[in-house]
């Protein structure tokens, strides 16, 4: 049967805005987004996404509480900030802006391929991304099973204002920029092996497998570790050169490994029930950092007369910490190969839960107000704790608000 | 690549089994064609919620490309 022209029904709208908060004056985003579709003769479609996120807040560094104020200088170099005694040392320096853009392209080939092809690009003030993606997908057993496997790859650069820091080097004084490099690259490459299958009139089942290799530099070049005492567990002072200003103790940036190999098994369906639809997923991923993590997500639509719904939402998700986290380094003591204190490599479980009302204009147009609180409650191994940590630190709970309003026209 | 390769006898094998015994007659479809049975409802809070789980925890991908593109704090 020869593919026949369709008439041109014009561009879709998808438009979204977001807002993100986090609790005790850590990262806020403001985003707005913008998704147009346009669908061409012979089913050919073009797609081009945009995303502006405006960013502000603190964001943990890295050091540990300390029973005295602590000075850092700032990732710049160019001035120092002091936390108060007790207080989770924060850097609030994060101030960003970052634009992200998507194209895409998809086109069946003949009755039962269909191929799509892309480009994403996104910047931020010292961050750049590039990448490129293709897929290709194929209709079996009267189209009720479709394999589909995709290929994406990315290279992303880092360009911190100061350079980003040598791993493991000292933070210095204010000014002094030895313990500084040029910009980093990192490399991605993501494959996607998938398949979907209609199992009844009511249901339908997706599988994936991905496979992710990341390489080059995958430290994160603000954060950085407190030097202890190996008996106290007390951070090693310091004292600026004279006239200067700089970090009162001593604390060392990251260093992680420069490769990173993860895999996903990814299980979704969608089952119908008299006008409910239930959508779950289930995601198992593992990687050679030995973190490993289970993700569950359930979301229930329940429809309120013909043009409205509620769908709540609830999200568990758990992983294990890296085998290179700790929360110190000790003084006098070899270094480790790799070390990082980000709290995102270490222990924690995560729930969100959330509500989606959904409701269509006059005009058949599309819109939805979703509300969701998202709070991670991790824990920190007592084996990573030395003396006067023990019962001082904690792990940095999150507590954060996500509300998105969406219209589709 | 073990298990690469077991992902991907496991596809197949279930390809060729199960699914061709499964599935609907194309004059079926009525429900499966409905906005809200379809697999990704809204892209832009799928996207969304991706890159803030992204920049949030240690995992990130599965539906889609895990990729990247943030410097995320």
């Amino acid at each position: 049967m020869p593919v026949q022209a369709q008439e041109d029904p014009g561009w879709d709208f998808n438009t979204a805005l977001l807002y993100y908060s986090e609790d005790n004056d850590r990262v806020e985003d403001i985003s707005i987004s913008l998704l147009a579709k346009r669908i061409l003769v012979d089913d050919r479609s073009l797609s081009i996404g945009l995303t502006i996120d405006s960013l502000t807040g603190a964001t943990p560094n890295g050091a540990i509480r300390q029973d005295v104020p602590q000075t850092f200088t700032r990732p710049s170099g160019n001035s120092v900030y002091t936390i108060p005694a007790g207080e989770l040392p924060l850097d609030d320096t994060f101030l960003d802006t970052r634009v992200a853009l998507t194209v895409g392209w998809e086109q069946p080939l003949g009755r039962l391929w269909k191929t799509s092809v892309g480009f994403s690009g996104s910047k931020e003030y010292d961050y750049l991304h590039l990448g490129v993606n293709g897929s290709i997908s194929r209709d079996f057993n009267n189209r009720n099973t479709t394999l589909s496997a995709g290929l994406a790859l990315s290279q992303d650069s880092w360009d911190p204002e100061g350079g980003t820091p040598i791993p493991f080097a000292p933070m210095l004084d204010v000014g002094d920029t030895s313990n500084k490099l040029g910009t980093e690259d990192k490399d991605v490459i993501d494959i996607v092996l998938g398949v979907t299958q209609v199992v009844s009139r009511r249901m339908i089942v997706q599988l994936n497998y991905s496979f992710s290799d990341n390489s080059g530099y995958l430290t994160d070049p603000f954060k950085f570790l407190s030097l202890v005492d190996g008996t106290t567990g007390d951070t090693v002072t310091r004292t600026p050169a004279p006239g200067a200003e700089g970090p009162s103790h001593e604390f060392r940036f990251e260093n992680r490994p420069e490769e990173r190999t993860k895999h996903s098994f990814y299980g979704q369906t969608k089952y119908y029930m008299n006008g409910k639809v239930l959508d779950a997923s289930y995601r198992y991923m593992t990687d050679d950092w030995e973190i490993d993590s289970h993700t569950l997500d359930v979301k229930f639509r329940w429809p309120l007369g013909e043009t409205s719904y509620l769908e709540p939402h609830f999200r568990f998700y758990t992983q294990t910490a890296a085998d290179f986290y700790t929360i110190s380094l000790v003084d006098g003591v070899a270094l480790p190969a790799f070390a990082s204190s980000d709290y995102r490599l270490g222990e924690f479980d995560a729930i969100t839960a959330g509500l989606k009302f959904g409701w269509e204009t006059g005009k058949g147009n599309k819109m939805s107000i979703r509300a969701e609180l998202y709070q991670q409650d991790g824990t920190i191994p007592s084996s990573l704790l030395i003396g006067n940590q023990i019962g001082r630190e904690t792990y940095p709970d999150l507590d954060a608000v996500i509300v998105q309003f969406s219209y589709r026209f | 690549m073990n298990k690469t390769r077991l992902g991907i006898l496991a596809v197949t094998a279930t390809v060729a089994s199960g699914c061709t015994s499964m599935g609907v007659e194309p004059w079926e479809r009525d429900i499966l064609a409905k906005d809200e049975m379809q697999l990704t409802t809204d892209a832009i809070e799928a996207a969304t919620d991706d890159h803030i789980y992204f920049s949030k925890e240690a995992s990130s991908g599965g539906r889609g490309f895990g990729g990247g593109g943030c410097g995320c704090n």
